[in-house]
């Protein structure tokens, strides 16, 4: 009795085709946001399986630019080489997605399509100046910056770009959540910069679950800039860090526990950065 | 001794894990009809109208009920026997709905996708009433629980229990120091697997079929006739393999529903709610608010306790009355303190009923007993261990309100093999730190009761019988959750008659077939019912030797079973031979029926131990080493009793420090309504767990034996909370312990 027809087109054309179609486009890659009972799902129209398109998969990481097909799932993100020397920041994020079953299934562009506000594979795409090729609703191409994306829009994303100029080996991801694995960021961090004699130069932070959309933390970041990192340069980031919660959430529910968290975090993610335990010696005097 | 103390594997274990088991919605039935519910979106609210209308025009619906065109019998959901007084306050469909979550009307079609379809087409009008949705709130809304009538009231108290032992005056007027402290439990979802689920057909002879994952057959029966208002004999229900319940499915929830469908349509009809469902429209743990004072003296003695409890029991009184009471019961059953004063109340809200899980009241009662003890030690500064080894109970010992005997109480060596297995001298010693990590122990004390004595129905009939292959059957009507208590009682029945595991075959209970039984509930199923099996395997023993003595010529007393053998020093005959000799002579296989009933009620020990680390900044805490050295009598299946023990840390764990379904104050929703916001305790939050098994034998128990199901998790989240104390100097005692909560203690 469903009006709802599932079709799995294996190329660009075919799928092509079906976006031109009359029928309302519903696209599914990993299902893991549609398919969970607490959603419902379309009642009618057409359901497009993007998992059999071969130029929706693969990353590629020999060219000046980053390309990650928008089905690679996060299990590949994760597990890739090659991405985890050019952009360590972007692979442990996707390390720390959901489960271990949930990553074999959830796609990259699912994230950001998904546009929750606790993404984990934002962060490290917005630091990297991500964008994003795809189809409009009509099947033509485009691209477009990801921090310029609308979810809801219509546009199907085929390839994630990151551009040489956007991302750093010096990156890290960090994330906190009510357990440990399995768990949806109550706070994220990504940060990228240019690590020297124990200075950050040019970092940039970009912070998700803090808003609606993940957001740059500048003045936390400018503070790091250039300067040799004490404890005291240490205690004015956390400073910064809380100032900041407080500019994006003053008078939530949350905002007492996140200004202080964030200061947790916000340590994790400069050992993360410098590879060090979130207990050496460089912390104690933070505190 | 053969099998008795053996780590042997789950007699349906290799079934289960091959996917071999049948749960209640796993087989395809031709016409089979599906039912689904519509629940309200009010706290409170009467049910003015409801326009079917659209619903009853789609394809493959069969028919739409609500209190209109329902029996409006009142029941108690949580009854296990015929004439149990309990307020019979629940409707399958009530005029008006007490909480968000209450059942409205029902659909049943030919699909679940129809039926529940057709539910998002039914039209009702509602007029929303006032609700009540804190205990706060409750206790300004008291008045009798039954009017003149006997029609119950929703007015609070809904029950009390109280208890005024010693001179309590006295004892605080003495005490060199007194504490109090206040601690709140949350609500908490029992999170099985299989989420509910019921199946119902006609039978013959005008009889209704229940085929149902519970934890009592004859509660079920018992439950449904009242709803329905008809005879019990013409309700035949059996235990389906059940997908986890720790107590969620002891009250049936469904079963009156899918009943009646089957009987006004005369379908085989499933009803199986959703996860969502089974969040928002069962039961959970209440939760209790409680304040203790206690008074010591410089020796550490316990000179007197002053308790107040109230216990947000939800919308229905289900068995939230018999939870004063309990806690009551579990509380005076740890220490000996010559003077108490306890006072427990229950109240209504308009918010989800409450009802068993794991404890029945026992988390609550000694989370606030032992973060408070805990604290008074920290206070007077005396050591936790020490305090506890001062005042807890000994073997023998009288409880001052039931009066009961609590048996080979053995927490004294829980205490002091735990506290040296876990290093506590040395640990506890140690500083927490005072950089970003800080390390704290702590440990916490618990009893818990060995079955329902003296409640006059706690007893049990056990029937074991030769068959006509040499195997053995166990007749009885068990209900094993998934703990293993079939596999504990094919144990004890094994040891007794000389067999294997394999020997051994258990039916599930089937309220046609097997004798009354309360069902598996307070902790009873190895000290009550294993007894019972115990002793119907002596009984057979005998009949089986008396039987061979024909067959080998031989005395009686000079035979022993061995190895699927009846045997002498000279002679043998293998049990599959003895029941085809007593067949090919036309004389009965023997069979042995014994009724046991209870008469104690000993209880049951454990002391947990805890190192956390917690994270100033953060506020998360990691669970670093944990020891939980138990007082089991003696270990049917050492492997098993770990199991529970694990597990209940695993509850417990979450209990303490994640889990909550958090009405919301202002709509009377759930917010923990899913695995995505109720934080359950994985896989990676459990710490390396050591356990001590404390085996002095309890001369009731068969083989000694006492409970560890239920008390496996009553101690954890105060051993829990009290370390996190330790480390951080707070006092934190409202649970769980989020992280919120945490820095917000720090920061004050």
């Amino acid at each position: 009795m469903t009006l709802l027809n599932v079709c799995r087109p294996t190329s660009l054309a075919e799928l092509v085709a079906v976006l031109r179609g009359a029928d309302p486009v519903h696209l599914i890659a990993g299902g893991t946001d549609l398919l969970v009972g607490s959603r419902a799902l379309p009642d009618a129209g057409r359901l497009v399986d993007l998992t059999a398109l071969p130029a929706l998969r693969g990353i590629d990481t020999t060219g000046p630019d980053i390309r990650i097909g928008a089905a690679t799932t996060d299990a590949e993100i994760e597990r890739h080489a090659g991405l985890a020397l050019r952009y360590p920041a972007l692979v442990q994020a996707a390390a720390e997605c959901g489960s271990v079953q949930i990553r074999n299934r959830a796609t990259l562009a699912g994230n950001i399509a998904n546009a929750a506000a606790a993404a984990d594979l934002i962060p490290p795409l917005l630091l990297a100046g991500a964008r994003i090729a795809g189809l409009t609703q009509g099947g033509a191409e485009c691209e477009i910056s990801l921090q310029d994306y609308q979810a809801g829009s219509g546009m199907l994303i085929t390839t994630v770009i990151l551009p040489a100029e956007g991302f750093d080996p010096d990156s890290a991801f960090v994330k906190l959540g009510p357990r440990r694995d399995l768990t949806i960021a109550r706070l994220n961090l990504a940060v990228t910069a240019q690590v020297q004699d124990w200075r950050l130069l040019e970092p940039r932070i970009v912070a998700g679950a803090l808003a609606p959309r993940a957001i740059p933390l500048l003045r936390a970041a400018s503070v790091l800039d250039a300067q040799t990192l004490t404890a005291d340069l240490l205690r004015a980031f956390l400073d910064a860090l809380s100032a900041e919660v407080d500019a994006a959430i003053a008078g939530r529910a949350s905002h007492g526990w996140k200004r202080q968290a964030i200061r947790g975090l916000g340590i994790d993610l400069i050992a993360r950065l410098l590879k060090l335990s979130n207990r050496d010696p460089l912390f104690d005097g933070v505190m | 001794m053969g099998q008795v103390g053996k780590r042997l594997a789950l007699i349906d274990g290799v079934e289960k894990v091959t996917g071999q088991v049948r749960f209640a919605a796993d087989d395809a039935v031709a016409g089979l009809a599906h039912a689904a519910l519509l629940f309200s979106p009010h706290p409170h609210a009467r049910v003015l109208s409801l326009d079917a209308g659209k619903a009853l025009a789609m394809a493959g619906v069969i028919g739409v009920w609500w209190h209109q065109t329902t029996p409006q019998n009142g029941y108690n959901s949580a009854i296990w026997l015929a004439g149990q007084q309990l307020l019979a306050d629940e409707r399958m469909f009530p005029a008006v709905v007490r909480h968000v979550g209450d059942r409205v009307a029902v659909v049943l079609a030919d699909t679940e996708a129809t039926a529940r379809a057709a539910v998002g087409l039914l039209e009702v009008t509602y007029d929303v009433l006032p609700a009540i949705l804190s205990p706060e709130g409750a206790q300004a809304h008291a008045g009798p629980t039954v009017d003149a009538d006997r029609q119950p009231t929703y007015l609070n108290p809904v029950a009390k229990a109280a208890l005024d032992h010693g001179d309590v005056a006295a004892a605080f007027a003495l005490a060199s120091h007194i504490s109090e402290t206040h601690v709140t439990t949350p609500r908490s979802h029992h999170c099985a697997i299989e989420t509910h689920v019921c199946r119902a057909w006609p039978e013959a002879n005008d009889r209704i079929a229940i085929h149902s994952p519970c934890q009592s057959v004859f509660a079920v029966q018992a439950v449904v006739a009242q709803a329905l208002g008809i005879a019990a004999d013409r309700l035949h229900v059996t235990k389906s393999p059940i997908g986890g319940s720790f107590g969620g499915k002891a009250e049936p929830i469904l079963d009156p529903i899918c009943a009646f469908l089957a009987m006004q349509t005369g379908r085989v009809v499933q009803l199986q709610l959703s996860r969502h469902e089974t969040f928002t429209a069962t039961r959970t743990r209440s939760a209790t608010e409680g304040r203790m004072r206690i008074a010591l003296a410089t020796d550490g003695r316990i000179l007197g306790r002053d308790v107040e409890v109230t216990v947000d029991i939800g919308a229905y009184c289900t068995g939230g009355a018999y939870l004063p009471g309990s806690m009551l019961q579990r509380m005076v059953r740890l220490y000996d303190v010559p003077a108490e004063r306890y006072r427990g109340r229950a109240v209504y809200t308009n918010t989800l009923p409450t009802g068993a899980f794991r404890g029945y009241g026992s988390p609550q009662i000694h989370a606030l007993g032992e973060i408070a003890l805990d604290l008074a030690a920290r206070d007077a500064g005396f050591d936790p261990v020490a305090l506890r080894l001062r005042n807890i109970v000994g073997p023998a010992a009288i409880d001052p309100w039931q009066g009961l005997n609590l048996g080979n109480a053995r927490g004294a060596d829980c205490l002091r093999r735990g506290a040296k297995a876990f290093g506590w001298e040395t640990r506890a010693r140690l500083a927490p730190g005072t950089g970003r990590f800080r390390r704290g122990v702590g440990m916490a004390a618990a009893t818990h009761i060995n079955g329902c004595f003296p409640g006059d129905d706690e007893s049990t009939t056990a029937t074991l019988g030769l068959q006509a292959d040499g195997g053995i059957v166990l007749n009885c009507a068990l209900h094993d959750l998934g703990c293993g208590s079939d596999t504990t009682l094919a144990q004890i029945a094994a040891e007794v008659l000389g067999l294997g595991l394999q020997n051994i075959r258990v039916t599930p209970a089937d309220t046609d077939t097997c004798t009354y039984d309360l069902g598996t509930r307070a902790s009873r199923m190895t000290y009550i019912v294993g007894e019972a099996v115990r002793k119907a395997a002596l009984a057979l023993d005998q009949a089986i030797r008396d039987a061979a003595a024909l067959a080998l010529n031989a005395a009686p007393q000079d035979l022993t079973l061995q190895q699927a053998c009846v045997q002498s020093a000279r002679t043998r005959i293998s049990l599959a031979d003895l029941a085809t000799w007593l067949a090919a002579r036309n004389t009965a296989l023997p069979i042995a029926t014994q009724t046991h009933r209870a008469t104690a009620n000993p209880g049951s020990f454990a002391v947990h131990f805890a190192e956390v680390e917690v994270d100033t900044l953060t506020g998360r805490v990691q669970v670093n080493d944990y020891l939980a050295a138990h007082d089991i009598g003696r270990a049917i299946n050492p492997m098993l009793v770990e199991g529970q023990i694990h597990g209940g840390i695993q509850i417990g764990l979450g209990y303490a420090l994640y889990e909550d379904v958090a009405v919301d104050p202002g709509t009377g929703r759930l917010r923990g309504d899913s695995f995505a916001r109720y934080t359950l305790a994985n896989a990676p939050e459990m710490s390396p767990i050591r356990t001590l098994l404390v085996e002095k034998a309890e001369p009731s128990g068969p083989f000694g034996a006492k409970a560890v199901g239920e008390i496996a998790t009553v101690p954890v989240a105060p051993a829990l909370v009290n370390a996190v104390n330790a480390a951080l100097g707070t006092r934190l005692t409202d649970l769980p312990l989020l992280p919120e909560r945490i820095i917000l203690a720090l920061q004050n």
